[in-house]
């Protein structure tokens, strides 16, 4: 594999393996994206019969499944174990690496991911996969946390790291632009992709708080370059403090920012609008102008 | 598996869904491949595994859900 390997996926299914039992305290974001999900769904007027929900964590999208929609045959899958536990039962459950889909080609009629794949370390390689798991003229409906996310916490901790340790080590994870996401679904064999972004600015009384939150979602740094060195009290403590000088909305809270990519994309079928080949004409252009 | 289990479960209230809590929900072994070769997984019944013959792994299944988790999966040396 040619693709640098930036994050550890068993850590991933750990941390996620971790919250499992006390998730539903702290999936107030996957709930938000969840909605951002299945309001495109509403929009796209299909009916589907067989769903992966990839990354699906204790299962909430079937939960939250629009009633104005035919109810599909879901399939959860998830990395985590004791997170797919969580999930309704009786449900057909599997537990899966993104990055080493088990599904046979052509069998599925959509796949929803809701803010999973910004861990995967080879996301183009991911999206093929899961292209090749598609029937034609199916869909893949996909957000993930990308752009701004996190961008005060990235700042304060790396100036108190500065600070007080005169290195910086990375304490939050990298994220794609709007443009590298619509590339990517493109890069991965689908067509007709759109993208669009959703800015959510959650506001905490201190650092501690947000750092709760994050752990809960499972959400904690992967990084394999994260640094091994557990990050003593009075390092939170200072970054509260240069939280405080930095980012605080009116009320004097902590502001920190969530962005959500939202995309859609559908896998080639010869009914999709698409451009003639070059070349193809049977009209000359003089001829055409002619008439 | 026991079949005091098996008969316990068939009275559950849902009677859609008698399914063994053991038991792979079948739409979804229908499409279940091996996560490395992406080739047929055959289900061992007794082992209640499933075994990729052309990757020579037996992935554990554990309360109905396959771990389809290449770290997971037992290594079958007769395949080697």
């Amino acid at each position: 594999m040619s693709h640098p390997v930036i994050f550890d996926r068993n850590l991933l299914a750990k941390n996620r393996s971790r919250v499992a039992g006390s998730f539903q305290n702290f999936d107030f974001l996957l709930e938000n994206a969840l909605g951002r999900l299945t309001d495109r769904l509403l929009d796209l007027s299909r009916s589907f019969e067989l769903v992966l929900n990839l990354g699906a964590r204790n299962g909430m999208l079937e939960k939250i499944w629009p009633k104005e929609l035919k109810t599909p045959k879901f399939i959860h899958a998830d990395i985590s174990e004791k997170m797919i536990g969580e999930t309704v039962n009786n449900a057909a459950r599997v537990v899966c690496d993104e990055e080493f889909l088990p599904f046979a080609p052509n069998s599925l009629d959509a796949v929803i991911s809701c803010l999973s794949c910004h861990w995967a370390n080879d996301l183009p390689g991911a999206l093929k996969q899961i292209t090749g798991t598609l029937k034609p003229d199916s869909l893949f409906l996909v957000s993930i946390l990308g752009g701004q996310t996190l961008f005060e916490l990235r700042d304060v901790l790396s100036a108190a790291e500065l600070e007080l340790k005169g290195g910086v080590s990375p304490r939050v994870s990298p994220f794609a632009t709007l443009q590298d996401f619509a590339h990517l679904m493109q890069r991965g064999g689908l067509a007709l992709p759109v993208a669009d972004t959703d800015t959510v600015v959650v506001s905490y009384n201190n650092i501690f708080e947000l750092m709760r939150d994050l752990r809960g979602m499972g959400e904690t740094n992967i990084l394999i370059e994260r640094s091994r060195m557990p990050a003593t009290k009075a390092f939170f403590l200072r970054a509260n403090q240069i939280y405080q000088e930095r980012f605080v909305d009116r009320k004097g809270k902590l502001k920190a920012t969530f962005e959500i990519f939202t995309g859609t994309a559908w896998t080639p079928h010869p009914s999709q609008q698409k451009p003639l080949r070059p070349g193809s004409a049977k009209l000359s252009l003089k001829e055409a102008l002619n008439n | 598996m026991p079949d005091t289990n098996e008969k316990s479960f068939s009275k559950s209230s849902d009677k859609t869904l008698n399914r063994d809590k053991n038991e792979v929900d079948p739409k979804l072994l229908d499409i279940l491949v091996c996560p490395l070769s992406k080739t047929p997984l055959i289900y061992d019944k007794k082992s209640n595994e499933l075994i990729s013959k052309s990757a020579g792994l037996a992935f554990p299944i554990r309360n109905g859900v396959p771990i389809l988790l290449i770290d997971e999966a037992r290594r079958l040396d007769e395949f080697k």
